[in-house]
């Protein structure tokens, strides 16, 4: 099987099932018996494959992970409660206090605010470059720098940097890029093609297939050389290129708890299946709607990497499959045109998630990024005027005319 | 020959590479275990490669395992 979708839907056949059944079995159970006591030692040491406690690993879960683990060629995965405990869970495994990390300030609301003040707390410091060019993060590294960390489109700026020169540029330094490759997924962006150490993925969004239930993905690409790691390498002996991921699985993710739900795993296991379709039909929806907005005296300005004028084009054509994700950004002229235009939609909703099924809409600086000062947002380019669409995967005539109506209504 | 498998004594009868090895014993989810031999960890790329001699000891390691 070499294609995305004959992968993504059938998956690993690991074992068969008495039933014949043809979908894998939801595992609804917090433990597990073995047949003796020996069995559960082995386990307990990793020397069997067996699921002991569904905090830990679970078959339905497993089933998630080895999917991705096909579809992305990579060394190993590990399914969590959301993308927020995947990059929580990563930056945990690689960092202690004192540590730094490079980033880009253009970032998700939450993940600034894990990095700023949930991490901060803990000695972890962040510094700021500019992803874009390439060049502007090598005088910030240091002998305390840990994991380079960015996203494959920042939200919401849409902003496309070119993660192949990132990853050339700092390999001589044996520092591990991560990538938060929510709005691309393994579909549009091949990250270990790229050099990428680590994809964080928020499941949630494209992935769980029409926002059925929060999860996240931690793939480790298996390109790494984790012994040149302080923080694992003192178990490298013990795990050789695995470190990573027993660093996870017999410490970070067991202990602080963020396992994703079978049911959810087993949700987000359907969604997989036709994600192929939905990226391709929402990222054409979106490329029409940016260009259905861009021909509209009431819209100042509107960001979509897949439009020509855009910035990210160039290199967003050279870097993804097919398509451009189906998320886009327009400025209307103030705060309350953009309520306005947004509370007179009647198909598009008012919801704060990504990539679901459905369209929809929301006002960033007023809600994801409330926390931040006017000042603060102006530097992350989430202005009052500015607006974010997640085109879903509905009839365009239907979102056309719905924004349409909205547009008339200012 | 004797070789060891997570601790237990087996004998083989002739020299086997470890993808063989993996299949003889049935080890399951070989796309994913990792294998230590004399304790040294080997590559994935060298099972086909990498043949067993008297007294070996291979371990079979899964990264996965725990609970309360």
């Amino acid at each position: 099987m070499k294609g995305f979708s004959s992968k993504a839907i059938h998956g690993v056949i690991s074992k068969k099932d008495v039933h014949g059944t043809l979908r894998f079995p939801l595992y609804d159970s917090a433990a597990f018996e073995a047949a003796t006591a020996k069995d559960l030692e082995f386990a307990f040491e990793g020397k069997k494959l067996f699921h002991t406690y569904s905090r830990i690993s679970n078959p339905t879960v497993d089933d998630f992970e080895q999917r991705i683990r096909v579809l992305t060629d990579s060394f190993g995965v590990v399914a969590v409660s959301s993308g927020m405990a995947a990059i929580a869970e990563t930056v945990f495994a690689l960092t202690e206090t004192g540590s730094n990390i490079i980033t880009s300030r253009f970032l998700f609301g939450n993940t600034i605010s894990l990095f700023e003040k949930t991490f901060k707390r803990w000695g972890l410091h962040i510094k700021y470059a500019d992803m874009t060019e390439p060049q502007s993060i090598l005088p910030l590294i240091d002998e305390n720098t840990r994991l380079i960390f960015l996203e494959s489109i920042t939200n919401p700026q849409l902003e496309v940097a070119d993660v192949e020169k990132i990853t050339s540029l700092v390999k001589i330094y044996s520092i591990p890029v991560v990538l938060d490759g929510t709005l691309t997924t393994p579909y549009l962006f091949n990250s270990k093609k790229a050099g990428v150490a680590i994809e964080i993925i928020s499941s949630t969004k494209y992935i769980s297939g029409g926002a059925t239930t929060i999860g996240g993905l931690i793939i480790d690409n298996g390109s790494f050389d984790w012994n040149k790691v302080p923080a694992l390498s003192d178990d490298a002996r013990k795990a050789g290129p695995a470190v990573f991921l027993m660093r996870l699985r017999r410490e970070i993710h067991r202990n602080l708890g963020s396992c994703i739900s079978p049911h959810n795993a087993w949700l987000q296991v359907l969604g997989l299946e036709t994600l192929a379709l939905r990226i391709e039909k929402s990222s054409r929806n979106a490329l029409l709607i940016a260009e259905f907005l861009s021909n509209n005296s009431k819209v100042r300005k509107v960001v979509y990497p897949g439009l020509p004028n855009s910035k990210s084009y160039d290199i967003a054509k050279k870097q993804f499959r097919s398509g451009f994700g189906g998320i886009l950004v327009f400025e209307l002229n103030n705060k309350e045109d953009c309520f306005r235009f947004i509370d007179n939609l009647t198909i598009i909703r008012r919801a704060t998630n990504l990539n679901d099924n459905k369209t929809l809409i929301i006002h960033p600086a007023s809600t994801i990024f409330c926390d931040y000062s006017a000042e603060e947002r102006e530097k992350m380019l989430v202005t009052d005027r500015l607006i974010r669409l997640s085109v879903g995967i509905e009839d365009i005539d239907d979102l056309i005319d719905d924004l349409q109506t909205g547009l008339e209504s200012i | 020959m004797n070789i060891s498998i997570n601790g237990e004594s087996k004998i083989i009868t002739d020299s086997i590479s470890i993808n063989d090895l993996l299949r003889e014993f049935n080890v399951e989810a070989p796309d994913t275990v990792s294998v230590q031999l004399n304790g040294n960890f080997v590559d994935r790329k060298s099972f086909t490669s990498t043949f067993l001699k008297n007294n070996d000891e291979i371990d079979f390691l899964y990264f996965m395992g725990g609970g309360r």
